[in-house]
């Protein structure tokens, strides 16, 4: 007998007991979901702390974070990145971009309205590293940063703030005292919980003008690779702790170290959700054995009939091994689908990312079929023992 | 094709030990239609289980087809069942989920047959028996003399050689149990060996050969010596 045929069989005795074989499955359905969801959620989560920490495209920001000593000296600076610094770090190999950029609190002056606003001036490598997509007007060309052009790209939130929701394009705003023109906004962050703030982005040059900045106060690198996030970072705090002649107070994060702390968290949950996931599954199966005894005894007469037609233990085994493996199995996939769709509505609701690998729905497939056998083998052995008379006698 | 020598069948409860067959001796020949009788209880069906290869003898030897399967292993007896060997029962023993047609395609099923080939030879057996306008029917949408024809197809799809009916008609009406008997004699006549159990001399009239079973022995057939059996 074939195993389609084996399969096809099982599936009608488990349409045959709609309900018992969903209540069989619920342990199953229960454990698989939950795993689904911890695990989408908690590999989610590491892969937005990740990604938050060495940034999406592949970079990583420069601090400046003099000693105690230093400070002492009076070696602070409120702008520790120079021009200078800037074409220094744009020279190391394998860097692709070096983003600076300075900020400030300010006002925003429209005619009467006003509006609390940072100022960010930028270079030109800012907005694409950053992702910032200019989504009404233009954005900055190459003359705006060589000229030091005034004018600016503001946030949708700005254009509610300060504009009352209406195209800011071509209005002069005040800064301090300082008339600038939009151009541009910026399209708003998407999630449904992103509500963005208040910003305005002009040239750094036009903010050097304007108000008098000398060096950047935020230094981001981008680097071609992931793999070379962690020694350029290095390469590049040698070369200004050089320039700057300071001892450390140009660092990077070691993301090596937090990579490592993720990954401790990450196993220690692993291991949480795993014992769950196994206790639950533990009962789960056993609620499949235990039904299958049942079926085996209810269906006494019908293993009679069919080895007195010439089914063999073998194939009695067989049939029945199938029939909890599709229990479990269905019961694994509804488990899977349910805890997707848990996941999917928690990343939408709680605004956290969630993520379901293709290797953790294998492994809840191929586990609950594993079940399917372990619990299975008891009621199947059982049946393909039974003696073919004392079955068709039976009552 | 059948050849028994000092078959027994004894089984322990307990500390007793009840012997059910106590030596039985039979030659059945290829093509013959035999009847068994004898009291409730003087070990017929047993005797037809162990004949059936459902059960095996606790001593003496057992040819089928000049092969001596009292020395096979569970797999070997389930493929003779399987090939050469159709059953009816009392009981019709039906499988109350499947339709008749798939009831009787069982025994094809565990020979491996394809599903077009089950099918084409389901319905054949099935139009023998008189039921090609029921296929598709439940067992329980059927009627007592109906099912039993649905078993007698079942036992006869795969071929056998023997078909072994315990009691086939025990449950059935006379005007029933006549149609059955009949089929069965169709079926002799197109040369298959047919052995029946049964408490009725009516239904063992239609064999060539009456066989008497009392308390685990072959008997005389107590009609001839004018005694009583019911
Ligand atoms: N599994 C068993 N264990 C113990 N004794 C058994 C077993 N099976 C049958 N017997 C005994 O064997 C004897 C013969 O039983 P069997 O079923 O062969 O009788 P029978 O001739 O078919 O009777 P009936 O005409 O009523 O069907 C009975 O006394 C029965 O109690
Ligand atoms: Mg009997």
């Amino acid at each position: 007998m074939s195993l389609w045929e084996n399969i096809k069989m099982a599936l009608m005795s488990v349409k045959a007991h709609k309900m018992r074989s969903i209540l069989t499955m619920l342990g199953i359905i229960i454990g698989v979901a939950a795993v689904i969801v911890v695990v989408a959620i908690g590999q989610g989560g590491e892969a937005m702390l990740k990604s938050q920490i060495a940034g999406d495209g592949n970079t990583i920001e420069v601090f400046y974070q003099p000693s105690e000593e230093e400070m002492q000296q009076g070696k602070w600076e409120e702008n520790p990145f120079t021009q200078e610094d800037i074409r220094q770090l744009e020279g190391i190999e394998k860097v692709s971009n070096v983003v600076a950029s300075s900020s400030e609190f300010s006002t925003a002056n429209l005619r009467d309205e006003e509006a609390e606003t940072s100022i960010t001036g930028i270079n030109e490598a800012y907005l694409d590293v950053n992702q910032l997509k200019v989504e009404k007007g233009r954005s900055f060309t190459n003359a705006d940063f060589l000229g030091g052009r005034r004018v600016a790209i503001v946030s949708a939130a700005m254009q509610e703030e300060l504009f009352d929701g209406k195209s800011p394009i071509g209005e002069i705003i005040r800064i301090g005292v300082q008339p600038v023109e939009v151009i541009g906004v910026l399209e708003k962050p998407t999630g449904l919980f992103a509500f963005g703030s208040v910003e305005t982005y002009i040239p750094w040059t036009a903010m050097r003008n304007m108000l008098g900045t000398n060096n950047y106060s935020q230094v981001t690198l981008q680097v071609e690779n992931a793999d070379d996030i962690q020694p350029i970072g290095e390469r590049a705090t040698t070369v200004l702790n050089q320039l700057h002649d300071t001892e450390d107070s140009y660092q990077v994060i070691n993301m090596e170290e937090i990579a490592q702390g993720i990954g401790q968290v990450t196993t220690i949950m692993t291991t949480i959700i795993g014992s769950i996931a196994g206790i639950s599954l533990l009962v789960g199966g056993i609620g499949v054995m235990n039904i299958m005894l049942v079926s085996v005894t209810e269906r006494t007469r019908e293993i009679g009939i069919r080895k007195s037609l010439g089914a063999t233990r073998q194939q009695i085994l067989l049939q029945f091994l199938v029939e909890s493996i599709i229990l479990t199995l269905i019961g694994g996939i509804i488990g899977i689908i349910l805890g997707a769709g848990t996941a999917y509505l928690v990343s939408f609701f709680a605004d956290w990312p969630s993520l379901i690998s293709w290797q953790v729905v294998l492994g809840a497939v191929l586990f609950s079929m594993l079940i399917g056998i372990a619990f299975g083998l008891l009621p199947a052995n059982k049946a393909s023992r039974l003696d073919p008379i004392d079955s068709l006698r039976y009552e | 094709m059948i050849q028994l020598e000092e078959i027994t069948k004894s089984y322990t409860l307990g500390k007793e030990s009840v012997n059910v067959l106590r030596g039985i001796s039979l030659v059945i020949n290829s093509g013959e239609f035999v009847a068994i009788m004898g009291p409730s209880g003087s070990g017929k069906s047993t005797l037809m289980n162990i004949i059936g290869c459902l059960d095996r003898p606790t001593t003496g030897s057992y040819l089928l087809n000049e092969e001596d399967v009292s020395q096979h292993k569970d797999q070997e007896l389930a493929k003779v069942r399987n090939q050469s060997i159709g059953f009816v029962f009392q009981q019709f023993q039906l499988l109350p989920r499947l339709t008749a047609l798939k009831n009787v395609e069982l025994p094809m099923v565990y020979a491996g047959a394809s599903k077009k080939e089950r099918e084409e030879r389901a319905r054949d057996a099935l139009a023998k028996v008189g039921l090609q306008d029921r296929v598709e029917h439940l067992p329980n949408e059927l009627s007592g003399g109906q099912k039993q024809r649905v078993a007698i197809a079942r036992a006869l799809v795969n071929n056998p050689s023997l078909i072994l009916a315990d009691e086939p008609t025990g449950a059935l009406d006379t005007a029933t149990s006549v149609a059955i008997m009949d089929l069965f004699v169709q079926l002799n006549q197109e040369g298959t060996t047919i052995v029946v159990v049964t408490h009725e001399p009516e239904v063992a009239e239609y064999a060539n050969r009456v066989i008497y079973v009392r308390d685990g022995l072959l008997g005389q057939n107590p009609f001839e010596k004018g005694g009583q059996t019911r």
